[in-house]
Parts: C-alpha cells; structure tokens; sequence
C-alpha cells in the first residue's frame, strides 16, 4: 500500500515540475512568434 | 560555444536529478515503522526547504525593487523579474509539499489533512503567493508592481512562521529532522547521503528553472517596452 502512496507522490511532484517547463517552452515560443511577426 | 553551455548545465543537473532519485528510492535503506512510504520525504522536505530559499528570492529582490523603482528604474525592473521568478518557482515547490505531503499523511497518519499549526501555516504561505502570481496577471502597469512587491514582502513574512510552527506549537506535523531537539537529525549515513543528495539537485534544478524564468520575463519586459514606445509613436 505504502509502494502505491509513493508512486502517486513521485507522479504528482513531476507532474508539477515538468508542468511548470512546459507552461513556460510555450512562453518563450509565444514571445518568439510576437518577436518574429514585429520585424 | 555559449550556444553549447545551456545544453550542458541542463543535462549536468538531469543526471544529478537521476542520481538523486536513485538514493531516494534504491540506495536509501526502507524505513523500519513506515516501509517505502518513508521515501516521500526525500522529496517533501527538499522542496519545502528550498520553496523558502525562492520566497525569501522574491522577498529581497522586491524590497530591492521598492528603493530602485524611482531612481533606477531599469535596475527596479531586473529586481522585478527576480521577484515575479522566485515567487513562481516557489509556489511551484510549495505545490510539491502540498501534495506529496498528505500522500505521506493518509498511509502513516490515516488521515489526508488536519488543521494543525504546520500545515495551515503552509497553505496560508502558498495561498498569499497564488494571490500575488494573480495579481500580477490580471493587473497591469508600475501600481501593480509596487502592490505585488508590498505583497510579496508580506507573504514571505510567512516563511519564518511556517518554520517555527512545529517548534513553537504542539503539530500533528513530525518534530523538525534538523535544528529541533539535541536528537533531531537524520543517524543512518545512507539515509542522510541520499537527503544530502536530493536537496542539492532539487536546489540546482530549481535555480535552473529561475534562471530561465527570469530571461522570460526580461524578454517580456523589453516586448511590452517596445509595444508601449510604438504606441506612444502612433499617438
């Protein structure tokens, strides 16, 4: 039971980190269209 | 050369991030009382540590904020994107302990949550700092970056009271592992090498996520810069 609590805890914490580097890749390539649209 | 450098430091801190999870859950001895779901605090306890190391970022970088903001104004903007990264990968890290941290709860304790002083201090410190990424996203202009400046220096006010919680007040919570009592700290070697371990890759990790934070945000500023000088133009 303590092995399934575990995986949960490792899945969540990814999910948020790699969530987070995700929201901000789509930043950056946000900021590069605007960047490229304006020259 | 410096095209090779970002590659680099990103693929050294992935496989320290491998090697940590590694001691988490292979070196690291299973834990007599809890079994495996002891590892949980090799995550836990290195991101709510390090999730005050990135509040007490945006605290300092926002009062630097507050005195440059009328003599050095392109200063106070680099002090802003500092505060507005460390309070992002803050809330990000304090998210972690949120979640991991009932996941430990409900198998050891039997239950998710309680309103102990530790963990409604906790939520209370992540609450503040969701309010402040709020404001700052759906307000605009320099009023709105000296509000999230005041609210961000009240929020990191928080830190030190989330610390001393489990000291100050009888917790649901664990006593503290270090800087509590005479025989707080970890004793098995392996079990401390692969603490050690995880919060060195957390806090590198972390700082790499800041580090690129606050380019994206530079960036954002020069671009809302420029948008506001054409606009003047058209005027």
């Amino acid at each position: 039971m303590g092995h399934q609590f575990l995986i949960a805890a490792f899945c969540a914490t990814w999910a948020i980190q790699l969530g987070y580097v995700v929201w901000m890749i789509a930043k950056w390539r946000g900021q590069k269209a605007k960047l490229g649209s304006r020259s | 050369m410096k095209k090779l450098l970002f590659p680099l430091i990103a693929l050294g801190v992935i496989a320290l991030m491998g090697w940590g999870y590694y001691q988490a859950m292979y070196a690291a001895p299973t834990e007599a009382t809890m079994g495996d779901v002891q590892r949980i605090f090799y995550y836990h306890v290195p991101n709510a540590m390090l999730s005050f190391l990135f509040f007490a970022i945006s605290f300092v970088a926002s009062c630097l904020y507050l005195a440059w903001r009328r003599n050095q104004p392109s200063l106070a903007q680099a002090a802003d994107a500092w505060a507005l990264a460390g309070a992002e990968v803050g809330v990000v890290y304090c998210s972690v302990v949120l979640i991991t941290g009932p996941l430990w709860g409900r198998p050891v304790w039997g239950i998710w949550w309680t309103w102990d002083a530790r963990l409604t201090t906790t939520l209370v410190l992540w609450l503040i700092y969701v309010s402040y990424l709020l404001l700052r996203h759906f307000a605009a202009g320099a009023q709105m970056q000296t509000l999230a400046a005041v609210l961000a220096i009240f929020g990191a006010l928080d830190v030190p009271i989330v610390y001393m919680a489990n000291r100050w007040w009888r917790t649901q919570h664990p006593a503290p592992v270090f800087g509590g009592s005479e025989d707080s700290g970890i004793k098995d070697p392996h079990m401390l090498a692969a603490f050690g371990w995880n919060v060195l890759a957390w806090a590198v990790w972390g700082l790499l996520l800041l580090a690129i934070r606050i380019v994206v945000e530079r960036r954002q500023q020069s671009i809302s810069g420029g948008e506001a000088r054409a606009a003047l133009a058209a005027d």
